[in-house]
């Protein structure tokens, strides 16, 4: 698995630990990362995924919906699901104001085995580390 | 004239790539099962 993910875009290191059933992943410095890219790449080696925590940096923006996104990059956005921290964003929305957070991208639902990835995701932010 | 419009330049082109190269994801952790 480790060497599977190591050869998606824009991976810089992949660390696996038995032990804790974790694997951090550090993108290249320039790179542009699919977290969700990964999560399919997981589930193609044979594992099955049941959480992925992202850190990310970038700018709160309104999606078509109405909601709000976290822009990491012109071409990468990722939908905010709606909480308490999330909300306390809502004022940086489309300002040149960049953020920090860190979030749950997906869980598994509980009780399957090895469920059918979902075609969207949403960040829940679990913490917001900087404001800028 | 030239140095103007090479100042510029380099203006412009600061202001489209730096938010590009801040901007990221900067760490991604997994929990997996199944792992042997």
């Amino acid at each position: 698995m480790k060497q599977h993910l190591g050869r998606q875009s824009g991976v810089d290191k992949v660390e696996v630990s038995l032990i804790n059933g974790t694997v951090d992943i550090t993108p290249k410095e320039d790179g542009h990362i699919d977290p969700a890219q990964l999560l399919k790449a997981t589930y193609d080696s044979g594992v099955t995924a049941a959480e992925l925590d992202l850190t990310v940096r970038g700018k709160i923006v309104k999606d078509g919906s109405g909601g709000l996104a976290l822009q990491a990059a012109p071409n990468q956005t990722f939908a905010l699901a709606p909480n308490e921290l999330s909300n306390g964003l809502q004022s940086l929305a489309d300002t040149p104001a960049t953020v920090t957070v860190r979030g749950e991208l997906y869980k598994k639902p509980p009780g399957k085995k090895k469920p059918e990835l979902p075609t969207s995701f949403k960040l829940q932010i679990l913490e917001v580390q900087k404001k800028e | 004239m030239k140095i103007t419009t090479i100042a510029l330049l380099l203006l412009l082109g600061g202001t489209v790539f730096v938010p590009a190269l801040e901007a990221q994801v900067k760490h991604i952790e997994m929990r997996v099962e199944g792992m042997t």
